[in-house]
């Protein structure tokens, strides 16, 4: 999505908290050019690779896949507004990677070994992170991980972002959980066979 | 000065009541109960009940980033992004920009704000414990900063008087660390938090209770009345309440005071500082600046109460000078922004839970666990002073377990539809010491765009809260192991300061003696017998439990005495 529209979504879901000089002062950073949103861009062919490798983690079958629910615009949202830019150079990075091995050239077994191979690597790379979750308050956790000079592998970030982008699109809601947006009560029950997750 | 007679007839009330969070609404629904005209300023904008609460029933995918925080958001609230994912877009309208109100931090401090109607008491966590008789006897005992010139005989009727109004969940236990309060039905415990709080009984001698929460499990004739309807356990509170049924100033205490039809309210109104009289003594009113125009104007009033949260509070005092008060008003003991206390936070343990595979539940509880302090508690001694609590419990692993687990493809994608394991995490809540040298004060040079001084933040967490912190993780994991979990794993995060908690308070204590406090047991400044001060400043000592339910009893009863005080003459 534009950046521009996306500074104004957000700052109309925080209601009057920014004030009209902040919201220039938002304007003033869409156009500096050394700010990261310009730093991030992308290829015909880097979009075509990130949403072959988000439909090999999350493929249609008989319900929606990644790439027909939105992943893969999602994704590329996602690293340019939520991400630093470390992480936005370890993605890119990533894609480079995968350009050069011709990923789109290779056939579905030959995909699913290349990327079983980066997910042992990313595995490896991941242990320098030392992730943990933590309680942080009253009802909440939190993934606390060490906070690297180095951005966090190409394929750990596809795949958070591939499987937040689909549970909670519309499509991959309503496909895959029993969707209940009003329990109107709390009950304790027992799983019947095959039973799918309640999403609220 | 030339005083317009006519305008400063226009703005004279009875009582003026600065904050319309958690303590400033009980204080104008307790004032205006009385009889009291009242007029209650509040510095940031105004949200509706409801009908602003826009987030409150969208889907999750109509939130364009899923609640993650976008970084140019994390740069408009650089301290609030401190605590993690809390001001993202669901939430984001009960946070404060940290960028357009700026504080310096000489040592850092986690300073988290919410200016608009209701502050903090919309994104509280609405866990709500009583006090116990010790911890009105804690500084007494051990010498820590003064002693509390109240007991907890003095405030057990306020506890009920607003437990009864706010409405808490939760189970009596017949516990004396933790007082049974006025409670609706207590909410369930998921099965193999049972099996823990069996076990932890049984094997430590622990008593492990359901939170006590503010959430309406059965709405009482005085809620519906408000349009307070029953929780419907979609576990949203943080996006406001549709249904009124968790409480906040906007669901409470400001319908109830508005129902007296003696309320006025001001939005966008940042009062700079207290208008004292050197003739009568007293302060007579506020001085308040638009934030949008700036433009200055005075209000005036028999009684003034300050509910603008800890800091605030404290900040305008300081700011109030006069001759009398050359150090800011009733801070003759130098006492005012001293003594910041907080909770401290993010330590526990979490493990894996085997077993209860057939275990499920219906609807999202917004509530945890709670494991009352044990340490320094009846034959337990530590080498730190006081103690802490655990909020915590056991959930079902969603999708997001498959991020960091193996795999991909059509199996993966199948089974991420389905229940995962159990984990079950624990997490303390540390009491922290009066230490005067954590201090907030006033900037000498620098100002604000409002042409107010700016605060500076000078504290830190001391030895004891660092040697109990300690003590928090391995007793939690030591709990986890009793009931025969797996992969017991602690946490000690390094990384939170002052503030983290969101508890901050002590910045105009409580005390017996004027030397060496601010108010007296009735929350009046010392000197300035007109000027309450109920919200989290007041405190002279931190407990370990969650503050809010404590500060409106202390808010409701200093209310109470005022109004009784102005019929006898005495203010």
């Amino acid at each position: 999505m534009n950046r521009k529209d996306a500074l104004k979504n957000i700052a109309m879901l925080v209601g009057a908290t920014f004030s009209a000089p902040t919201l220039m002062a938002m304007d003033r950073w869409q156009s500096n050019p050394s700010f990261s949103a310009n730093y991030f861009i992308l290829s015909k062919e880097d979009s075509e690779i990130i949403a072959e490798v988000s439909e090999m983690i999350i493929p249609e079958t008989t319900t929606a896949g990644a790439k027909s629910a939105g992943v893969p615009a999602f994704i590329t949202m996602m690293i340019q507004d939520c991400y630093h830019e470390p992480e936005q150079t370890s993605f890119k990075k990533g894609v480079e990677a995968i350009k050069e091995a011709n990923f789109l050239k290779m056939n579905q077994g030959e995909r699913t070994r290349f990327l079983k191979a980066l997910e042992k690597q990313t595995k490896e790379d991941m242990k320098a992170y030392h992730v943990k979750q933590t309680k942080m308050g009253d009802n909440e956790d939190r993934e606390q991980m060490k906070n690297l000079a180095v951005g966090l592998p190409f394929w750990r970030l596809a795949k958070e972002l591939t499987l937040l982008g689909y549970y909670t699109s519309e499509k991959g809601i309503l496909a895959s959980f029993d969707y209940v947006p009003i329990p109107g009560k709390f009950e304790l029950t027992k799983l019947t066979p095959n039973q799918k997750s309640f999403a609220y | 000065m030339n005083l317009n007679l006519k305008a400063v007839k226009a703005n004279t009330y009875d009582a003026i009541v600065v904050g319309s969070g958690m303590t400033g609404g009980m204080a104008a629904k307790e004032l205006t109960e009385r009889g009291l005209q009242v007029l209650m300023v509040e510095r940031g904008k105004e949200i509706k009940h409801i009908e602003d609460y826009d987030t409150a029933l969208k889907a999750p995918w109509e939130f364009e980033h899923r609640a993650k925080v976008p970084v140019f958001s994390a740069e408009e609230l650089w301290s609030n992004s401190r605590f993690g994912s809390l001001a993202n877009e669901e939430t984001g309208k009960f946070f404060t920009n940290d960028k357009d109100n700026p504080f310096i931090e000489k040592r850092p401090f986690d300073w988290i704000r919410a200016y608009h109607t209701g502050g903090k008491s919309m994104h509280w966590g609405r866990q709500s414990y009583r006090w116990n008789k010790h911890d009105f006897e804690a500084n007494a005992k051990d010498g820590m900063g003064v002693d509390w010139p109240i007991r907890y005989e003095d405030l057990e009727p306020w506890y009920t008087h607003v437990e009864k109004f706010v409405g808490i969940s939760g189970q009596k236990e017949g516990l004396e660390v933790l007082p049974d309060g006025h409670f609706l039905p207590a909410m369930p415990m998921h099965a193999p938090e049972t099996h823990f709080k069996n076990a932890v009984k049984q094997k430590l001698g622990r008593p492990v209770t359901i939170g006590r929460i503010a959430n309406l499990t059965q709405p009482q004739p005085w809620h519906l009345d408000l349009g307070r309807a029953s929780c419907q356990y979609r576990s949203k509170c943080n996006r406001g309440c549709p249904y009124g049924a968790y409480y906040s100033s906007l669901s409470g205490s400001i319908p109830a005071a508005r129902k007296t039809e003696k309320l006025s309210m001001l939005h966008d109104s940042i009062v700079s500082e207290l208008i004292y009289d050197e003739k009568s003594q007293k302060a007579t009113g506020v001085r308040v600046v638009n934030q949008h125009t700036l433009e200055v104007t005075e209000y005036f009033a028999k009684i003034i109460f300050l509910n603008a949260g800890s800091m605030n509070t404290a900040a305008l005092l300081l700011n109030s000078k006069s001759n009398r008060f050359q150090n800011g008003l009733g801070n003759e003991s130098d006492q005012v922004g001293r003594n910041i206390m907080d909770h401290h936070l993010g330590v526990g343990a979490s493990a894996k839970v085997e077993g209860f595979k057939e275990d499920y539940f219906f609807g999202q509880r917004p509530n945890a666990l709670y494991i009352p302090r044990f340490r320094n508690w009846g034959k337990d001694k530590q080498l730190f002073l006081r103690g802490y609590g655990y909020q915590g419990g056991a959930s079902r692993a969603g999708w997001s377990r498959g991020v960091g687990s193996d795999g991909f493809g059509a199996s993966f994608k199948e089974d991420l539809t389905k229940p995962g394991e159990w984990t079950i995490g624990f997490g303390g809540f540390g009491e922290v010491l009066p230490n005067p040298e954590n201090r907030m004060f006033l900037d000498p040079v620098k100002k604000d765009r409002y042409g107010i001084p700016m605060m500076v933040f000078d504290a830190a967490f001391g030895e004891n809260e660092l040697a109990m912190r300690k003590d928090m993780m391995n007793s939690a994991a030591e709990m986890l192991e009793s009931a025969g979990f797996k992969n017991v794993s602690g946490n000690n995060r390094q990384d939170t300061h002052l503030g983290l908690g969101i508890h901050d308070m002590g910045t105009a204590r409580m005390g017996r003696d004027p030397k060496t406090s601010v108010l007296n047991k009735y929350n009046q400044i010392h000197d300035c017998k007109n000027v309450f001060v109920t919200d989290g400043a007041a405190m002279t000592s931190s407990s370990c439990v969650n503050p809010s339910i404590t500060y409106m009893a202390l808010t409701a009863r200093a209310a109470d005495f005022a109004v009784k005080e102005l019929k006898k003459k005495n203010l």
